[in-house]
């Protein structure tokens, strides 16, 4: 079980490999032949039911202004999805609000839980008494 | 008993934070901004004039001329009296709460008054704020029903974002205030 989900190279993979990089060299072969044999050829060999040319163009040119307009976007989703500052969000949420005090224990680490914010800061900043 | 110290904002403007203790119960905490300079307000200004002296040698039309010197004279009205802040103060009564006041630069005063009942701790906390990490002053109020709980986070100084240092004096002042509320016997 645990063989299968490696990284390491396998016979399979090899083989899925060059079908892939033959599919690709095939449709990039093809993706010229449709941008740049004129359409006169392509009639009398009978293909007459291919796209326009325009889209050989367009379609590049729609796919690289989606990849900046993503930046863009990202950049304006994460602004949008920042708590702002007077949100109890920056403080708490629905875990910590739910979490149980588990009892102390003498010589054991204390258990992991969520400090509330004025112990913080009464530990940060004000001098140890 | 007054005293002033000098500090720094978050973006590298020089603050003044005065501290005055009017009685054993009662503190003021003021911030001040440095005031308008009269560099930043000539460089605007002459950029919008030159802005709108090209668009009149493009255009050949003088309402241009005098429409960049009515926005010029509104928009500064307009930030003096609702954009710049001056002077941003707290002022911490131990029995009876916290009084928020932001003085604008045109002489307009805001004040937010909080009752002492409804505050249940003021702390520093840190928050992501427009692709900074900054640590701002804030009240929390006390949730009606849940004890433990906030129900509502106030940030201060939000104009002028003075650094940690100078909020840790804040936070020292405001914990003295605050403590006296626990071992006072509640009254009311």
């Amino acid at each position: 079980k645990m063989v299968e989900n490696s990284p390491a190279p396998l016979p399979e993979r090899a083989i899925y490999g060059f079908a892939l990089f033959l599919g690709s060299w095939f449709g990039f072969i093809l993706y010229l032949i449709w941008a740049y044999i004129p359409e006169t050829w392509l009639f009398s060999l009978g293909l007459t039911y291919w796209p326009q040319k325009y889209w050989a163009v367009a379609l590049p040119v729609y796919l690289l202004v989606a990849v900046g307009m993503g930046y863009i976007l990202l950049f304006g989703i994460n602004m949008m999805s920042t708590a702002p500052l007077n949100s109890t969000d920056t403080i708490t949420d629905n875990y910590a609000k739910k979490q149980q005090q588990k009892k102390f224990q003498e010589e054991a680490i204390p258990a992991l839980r969520d400090i509330p914010i004025s112990e913080v800061n009464r530990m940060f900043f004000l001098p140890e008494k | 008993m007054a005293e002033e110290r000098r500090f720094s904002s978050a973006s590298g403007a020089p603050i003044a934070l005065r501290r005055r203790q009017h009685s054993a119960s009662c503190r003021e905490l003021s911030v001040r901004a440095p005031r308008l300079q009269l560099r930043s307000l000539s460089a605007a200004t002459s950029a919008v004039w030159l802005a709108a002296y090209g668009l009149f040698a493009l255009s050949e039309n003088s309402m241009v001329l005098s429409a960049a010197i009515f926005i010029t004279l509104i928009g500064l009205i307009i930030y003096l009296h609702f954009v710049k802040i001056d002077q941003e103060s707290l002022l911490v009564i131990g029995s009876l709460g916290i009084q928020v006041t932001s003085s604008y630069a045109s002489g307009k005063e805001s004040t937010t008054f909080i009752e002492m009942g409804q505050v249940k701790d003021v702390v520093i906390n840190e928050a992501i704020h427009m692709q900074k990490v900054i640590y701002y002053l804030c009240i929390l109020l006390q949730d009606p029903e849940d004890p433990q709980g906030v129900s509502e986070v106030v940030p201060l100084f939000q104009s002028s974002k003075p650094r940690l240092d100078c909020l840790i004096e804040v936070y020292k002042s405001c914990q003295e205030i605050l403590e006296q509320r626990k071992t006072a016997p509640q009254s009311s």
